[in-house]
């Protein structure tokens, strides 16, 4: 008896959403293990597509098309799973700072990471060191991520740190950060935990802090 | 031999070789597309003065969601001017933004420079405004100057503030120029009256520009809208200039681009003529695709090109001057990519008739400025201008009698025509021709290194003209008031 | 939404230098120069069927009434079609503005990809570029893109033809010493397309021809036009001028002279046989009055081009351009520049058939990253004269509406739908991240050229000819070889 998981991931690399949840019915149908089903089947067709779209050979709507087909078949399991065995690479916390309403890259980043299989949290646009401590004491994330396009707003990115600080939580988080006019020497001077330069690497990087 | 012993034409018409990149019907598709987008679906505004204007100019509003009937908006592109015309800052009248006119210049706000001596891709300082307004004041082809880079080793908030003095003490061409907030634009509207004698002055032959970007698509922050809002209220020309790029912010499709780009410059053009009838506006865009593989925002790519014409035909049609981008590339290293990128965005702009055309030195999508590449854009604009130029018909031109005198089998190398014309070629000073023999003798250089020298000698050895010292001092006087400002704030 | 229009009606983005007024000016003035001046034409054949065409011959100088070339224009067909060389596949089109791009033939010298040194080209080097060629999307036919030089000279042209069609099987725009020397390799085309009849149906291959400024025709000049219009082949007929030194010095005394050389060549060409396919050439370029070179890169070469373009389609002659070339010494910025400028001008002002792709150091060198990276320029050219559909489905009012202000589109079928074939993909343009590239070595355009077409060289395989038809092919190019060694 077919076990449907090649035939799944390659659904999902292709981005067949209603093939995807078709299979995953008969897969289900089939009494085959709801966390199987999820590990072999739809985060590993995913998994291809992370890697396909780092060496340029799919681009994002693709990308984004395939984590739709592959998020399609989690909420079909899902139910059948208690809620702890769901596996989840890790929860992320995101926004972009204050004074800030350019959230197109954020987006992004935070379509990527549910892609790989982490949990988001988007705090939206224009988000105050308030904001992020709230969702951090409300979620507790793995990690937060600030986005910021503005040279001026990016300088918010130190207060909220500063905040958490403050309220004795920089430990319990790690904070990475990005944008345009983002570096690696701002982050180290700010005291971030990590920077990264576009969407692929901010998944690669949320896997390097939480390995 | 005149062919004709009487003048044939009873006029001469002059007209430039320009490119259309789109039809008037689709002018006009596209403009309604817009239309129907902010009648519809609106814009977001997160500004409670603008949103007051709009509520009083009978817009619909709903919370910070403004819905723009047609009719008003309709009024705005009327009631805006079609000319505006910028003085240098010796308030003589250089750039007509009018018709199809083009003028090229940098563009702002880099993240990075690249260190002109050493090479180095690092944050911009106040000393490289310097030195980009000195190179901008040397090139002859480059019509305007804008920061190439904002500047970090001053107070952050005054970053712009610090930009312009840069500017003031090392250029006497037209400013282009963004801000922070209000009152960093009064700080630069004041710098700037007191370079042209008073605010009055500078309100009638301008020689500045305020810039402001809104967030497509349909979202317009508080500092942007309300720039728009200010710069009405001076009688200052506004650049208003959403950031679009096809996949993103707006649709893949090209003509969807074109309807989010015109609808967000609209929101701004209904604030500045709803505050006052007929204040300059010049419709902007930064306009382009993203890369669906890396996701940057393409300053090479064709379609910026593609957009950019597309977006300049739309503001023809509204008679509206049009800012547009050209010079720029993705490239990260001075290379034959940074060559073709610039030169194709610089020739089709060009072609298009957009009236201001900025991002002359822009490198790796936009984060990084190059005054190299300015200086190579520079010569590129020189031939695209000589292409604009296109070509003179008459008896003078045709030279039948000299072709005739010359014959089958002969040479023009010394005949008087020859003499008398040859100077209408084009003559470059940073393209090469000489023969393989002669370029391997004078180093093998390539068009980098001649690049590299040049730059270098204008920073090293150009005098830009000084302004008197009390204007100096003035100028100063209101940084160190923008400077006390800010110390209170913190 | 209601259907707008009743029609859709297709234009391209399409600019122009010259008006119609001025291109009727600019004819009718090359018209005085043949009516008045004339051409010396080296031909004692040319001569004779000038003569009984109409035209006043006076020892070497012939002069053409207007009425004659008018004929000659009447004459002419409007539209010519290449295929492919093994299929036949009717894949070129010159007719209106369509511009395709290909290399040129007579560059001495070749960038060596794996030394990167300056050396003659040989056998070889023509067959690793015709190689290149037919791996590249872009490019549409092949010239040798090299002069055979490691071969009997006076038959290069023979081994030169036999290195192209072994390696590519686009079409071909062929040079040769003189008509025998166009005779055999007419025999090899025969043979390739099955017949004497079958290549004039479907022609793989034009014949090429030079006049010699100002206002002469030679002997091998004249003869291949002669050839050409007898065996119902098409022709390039390209004068290469140069203002200030065999024209005059302005544009338009360029475009006028340049005009009256190719109307003389046509009229030479239709008075042989009504009806032959011709396509008006132009190289038209300034001097560079320092150097002396022939600019292939100059702002002035861009304009006669696209003013000559404006007299092809006024004419309604099918034409053949310059584009993709550089006077650089070496694939650096200004090479990527001049080939910008020159490819973007081309493919707007819609010249048919565009030559030269791949040319340095003023048209003495070629390179193959060059070209490889102009694939890249055409692309971009391409994408541009495309231009912007505008209907309900490209302005997609409804995905803005539900998308709304500050929303993003990444995730939209509309997007994934449109976004490959609304935008286009570079091959070496680099759109990477700072830090990707400098990850993948932070390589210049030029270094990534130069990878990609040693690849094709290693790897690529065009398809093969049969087996019989290269052996008969080589026939000829050794019979070629016995003549002149015997001679």
């Amino acid at each position: 008896m077919s076990n449907y998981y090649e035939e799944i991931s390659q659904n999902v690399i292709t981005g067949q959403l209603d093939r995807v949840k078709q299979l995953t019915q008969q897969a289900i149908d089939a009494g085959n293990d709801p966390v199987e089903i999820i590990n072999q089947g739809l985060i590993l067709g995913m998994s291809v597509v992370g890697a396909r779209f780092k060496s340029g050979q799919m681009f994002v709507p693709e990308v984004l098309m395939s984590a739709r087909s592959m998020t399609a078949g989690m909420d079909m399991v899902k139910p059948l799973i208690l809620s702890e065995d769901i596996p989840s690479a890790g929860k992320v916390v995101i926004g972009t700072v204050k004074g800030d309403l350019h959230d197109i890259g954020k987006n992004l980043v935070s379509m990527m990471l549910e892609s790989a299989g982490y949990t988001t949290i988007n705090v939206g646009v224009d988000a105050g060191p308030e904001k992020f401590l709230q969702a951090v004491k409300e979620h507790k994330p793995n990690i937060i991520a600030m986005s910021a396009l503005l040279t001026t707003t990016m300088l918010s990115m130190k207060d909220t740190i500063e905040l958490l600080k403050e309220e004795g939580l920089r430990d319990k988080v790690l904070v990475i950060i990005g944008g345009a006019p983002i570096s690696q020497d701002f982050a180290d001077e700010i005291g971030a935990d990590g920077f990264a330069p576009d969407a692929g690497s901010a998944t690669d990087l949320c896997k390097k802090l939480l390995a | 031999m005149s062919r004709s012993q009487y003048v044939r034409a009873n006029y001469q018409v002059n007209a430039t070789p320009q490119l259309k990149m789109l039809s008037d019907d689709q002018c006009e598709n596209v403009l309604n597309g817009a239309l129907e987008v902010l009648e519809r679906t609106g814009a977001e505004i997160h500004s409670e003065k603008a949103l007051e204007i709009f509520r009083k100019g009978g817009c619909w509003v709903d919370g910070n969601m403004v819905r723009f009937p047609s009719h008003l908006v309709e009024w705005a592109i009327r009631s805006a001017p079609s000319r505006i015309v910028i003085s240098n800052q010796k308030g003589e009248r250089t750039m007509f933004l009018e018709g199809q006119n083009v003028y090229y210049g940098p563009g702002p706000t880099n993240t990075y420079t690249i260190d002109p001596f050493t090479g180095e891709r690092r944050r911009a300082k106040k000393s490289d405004t310097v030195r980009a307004a000195k190179v901008i004041d040397a090139l002859p082809n480059i019509s305007f100057a804008m920061d190439c880079g904002t500047v970090m080793d001053v107070t952050p908030t005054l970053s712009d503030v610090h930009a312009f003095q840069a500017m003031l003490e090392n250029t006497n061409k037209p400013i282009i120029h963004w801000g922070f907030g209000i009152d960093q634009y009064q700080d630069i509207i004041d710098m700037a009256a007191a370079v042209a004698g008073g605010l009055e002055a500078l309100q009638r032959d301008p020689f500045i520009l305020l810039y402001s970007e809104s967030s497509p698509p349909l979202r317009h922050s508080g500092e942007a809208i309300d720039k728009a809002i200010f710069a009405a209220k001076n009688n200052i020309p506004i650049v208003y200039t959403p950031c679009t790029f096809s996949g993103g912010v707006a649709p893949a499709t090209m003509a969807a681009t074109l309807v989010i780009a015109v609808a967000d410059s609209l929101v701004g053009l209904v604030a500045g003529q709803l505050v006052r009838k007929g204040s300059g506006f010049v419709m902007g865009g930064l306009i382009s695709t993203m890369d669906m593989s890396s996701t940057i925002l393409s300053y090479g790519a064709a379609e910026l090109s593609l957009l950019s014409a597309g977006l300049t035909a739309v503001a023809r049609y509204m008679k509206i001057p049009m800012f547009s981008t050209g010079g720029c590339s993705d490239s990260k290293v001075i290379d034959t990519q940074m060559g073709i990128e610039a030169a194709f965005s610089i020739l089709i702009a060009g072609l298009s008739g957009a009236n201001l055309i900025h991002d002359c030195g822009y490198m790796e999508y936009g984060a990084t400025s190059s005054l190299d590449l300015m200086t190579m854009d520079d010569e590129i604009i020189g031939m695209v201008k000589k292409i604009l130029g296109g070509v003179l018909v008459d008896d003078e031109h045709l030279a039948l009698d000299i072709i005739d005198k010359v014959g089958p089998g002969g040479h023009y190398l010394a005949d008087d025509h020859t003499m008398a014309h040859f100077r209408e070629f084009w003559a470059p000073t940073l393209i090469n021709r000489l023969r393989f023999d002669g370029w391997k003798a004078e180093g093998s250089k390539t068009m980098a290194q001649r690049v590299k020298e040049k730059t270098q000698d204008i920073i090293n050895n150009h005098k830009p003209e000084q302004k008197p010292e009390s204007v100096l001092k003035e100028i100063q006087a209101i940084v160190d008031r923008a400077e006390a400002r800010e110390a209170n704030k913190r | 939404m209601p259907v707008k229009s009743n029609y859709v009606e297709n234009t391209s983005p399409m600019f122009s230098i010259l008006s119609p007024s001025q291109c009727e000016e600019i004819l009718l003035a090359a018209q005085e120069v043949l009516e008045r001046t004339g051409v010396t034409v080296h031909d004692e054949e040319a001569r004779d069927i000038l003569k009984k065409a109409g035209c006043w011959v006076d020892g070497i100088l012939v002069r053409i009434p207007s009425a004659v070339v008018d004929r000659a224009l009447r004459s002419v067909p409007k539209r010519v079609t290449l295929c492919n060389n093994r299929t036949g596949s009717r894949d070129v089109h010159l007719e209106g503005y369509n511009a395709y791009f290909g290399t040129g033939s007579d560059t001495p010298f070749t960038i060596d990809p794996y030394t990167g040194k300056r050396q003659r080209s040989t056998k070889k080097s023509v067959s690793n570029a015709c190689k290149v060629i037919d791996a590249l999307p872009n490019l549409d036919f092949v010239m040798s893109l090299g002069i055979v030089q490691d071969v009997p000279l006076l038959i290069s042209d023979r081994h030169q033809f036999e290195a192209q069609v072994l390696n590519t099987s686009k079409p071909i725009v062929t040079t040769a010493h003189d008509i025998y020397g166009f005779a055999d390799i007419i025999e090899m085309c025969e043979i390739m397309a099955g017949g004497v009849e079958e290549l004039r149906r479907n022609p793989f291959m034009t014949l090429y021809a030079e006049p010699i400024s100002p206002l002469q025709h030679a002997w091998e000049a004249a003869s291949k036009l002669i050839l050409a219009a007898r065996k119902g082949l098409p022709v390039v007929y390209t004068p290469c001028v140069m203002a200030g030194g065999t024209v005059p010095a302005t544009m338009a005394g360029v475009l006028t002279q340049g005009l009256a050389e190719s109307l003389s060549g046509l009229v030479i060409n239709q008075s042989t046989r009504e009806g032959s396919p011709f396509i008006m050439g132009g190289v038209f370029t300034i001097m560079d009055m320092s150097s002396t070179i022939f600019s292939y890169g100059s702002p002035e070469f861009n304009l006669l081009m696209s003013s000559l373009a404006d007299l092809a389609h006024y004419l309604k002659l099918p034409m053949f351009g310059t584009a993709g070339c550089s006077d650089s010494n070496l694939v650096d910025e200004q090479a990527g520049i001049e080939a910008a400028l020159s490819i973007a001008m081309t493919a707007l002002s819609g010249p048919n058939l565009n030559h030269d792709v791949g040319y340095i150091e003023y048209g003495s060198t070629s390179s193959l990253e060059f070209l490889a990276i102009n694939n890249d320029v055409i692309g971009m050219a391409r994408r541009l004269v495309r231009g912007i559909k505008v209907n309900d489905e490209t302005l997609a009012l409804d995905i803005i509406h539900k998308i709304g202000p500050g929303g993003h589109f990444l995730s939209e079928d509309h997007t994934m739908k449109n976004f490959k074939t609304e935008t286009y993909y570079p091959s070496l343009i680099d759109r990477q991240r700072y830090e990707s590239w400098l990850e993948s070595g932070s390589k210049t355009l030029f270094e990534r050229a130069n990878e990609k077409v040693k690849d094709i060289i290693e790897n690529y395989e065009p398809d093969p000819l049969p087996k019989d038809v290269q052996q008969k092919i080589r026939a000829i190019v050794e019979r070629s070889e016995q003549k002149v060694v015997k001679s």
